[in-house]
């Protein structure tokens, strides 16, 4: 078991158990290793932590959580980068913006592609689509 | 910066495996064709910086924010 501090406290963990972003996520391509904390509180909302930087953190959630029909397939070279084959499960999740006013958004146009199998993830850009970068959360 | 002059139908290659076509200048635009391995990712540069610049907002959060979203906000299960 290795510890960190960050942020939020000191955390052990794992390294052979972390989530592994194989080219990082986009602006921050040199972070590789994640860990995947789970919300204090039961809700759609849990945290991944760099452990290379422990300042870095995102928050993210299951994006069907509010958009029941997103929904993101990886293409063969994503698959590849995944260290999947095409049986095996691919979800996405979004990455939440919570702003200064407190309101929060979900990145839909940039989900990151997570693969239960090799525990591996990367962030892809869907610049076809109409998702938007800051896709506020639906009024219920 | 490296400044080239071409023209339509023209190319650059960029070491062995990429190689881009000056398909032709319109109204102010240049269509581009790129030829490249399936592995390198290609961006349209505004689209990729502001993903770039959300992510960098997106760390911008504390676990007091986290928390009250977290009583505030529905789910899948409790919507049902």
């Amino acid at each position: 078991m290795k510890k960190i501090m960050t942020r939020f406290g000191e955390v052990e963990f794992d390294p052979e158990k972390t989530l592994s972003f194989v080219s990082g996520l986009i602006g921050f391509e040199n972070l590789h290793d994640f860990l995947v904390m789970p919300s204090v509180k039961k809700g759609p909302l849990f945290w991944i932590q760099s452990v290379e930087d422990p300042q870095i953190a995102f928050v993210v959630t299951d994006p069907t959580n509010f958009f029941l029909d997103y929904k993101v397939v990886p293409d063969k070279v994503e698959r590849k980068t995944l260290g999947i084959e095409d049986e095996d499960e691919c979800f996405a999740l979004s990455v939440v913006t919570i702003h200064p006013d407190k309101s929060v958004t979900l990145n839909l146009a940039a989900p990151i592609l997570f693969a239960p199998k090799s525990n591996r993830a990367m962030q892809v850009i869907l610049e076809k689509s109409q998702y938007q970068t800051r896709t506020p959360l639906p009024v219920v | 910066m490296l400044v080239l002059t071409r023209k339509p139908g023209e190319g650059i290659l960029i070491g062995d495996e990429i190689k881009i076509t000056i398909i032709e200048g319109r109204g102010g635009s240049v269509r581009i064709g790129i030829e490249a391995p399936a592995d390198k990712k290609i961006y349209r540069q505004e689209v990729y910086e502001r993903i770039c610049q959300e992510n960098k907002e997106a760390i911008q959060w504390n676990i007091a924010d986290l928390n009250d979203l977290t009583i505030s906000l529905p789910t899948k299960e409790n919507r049902q």
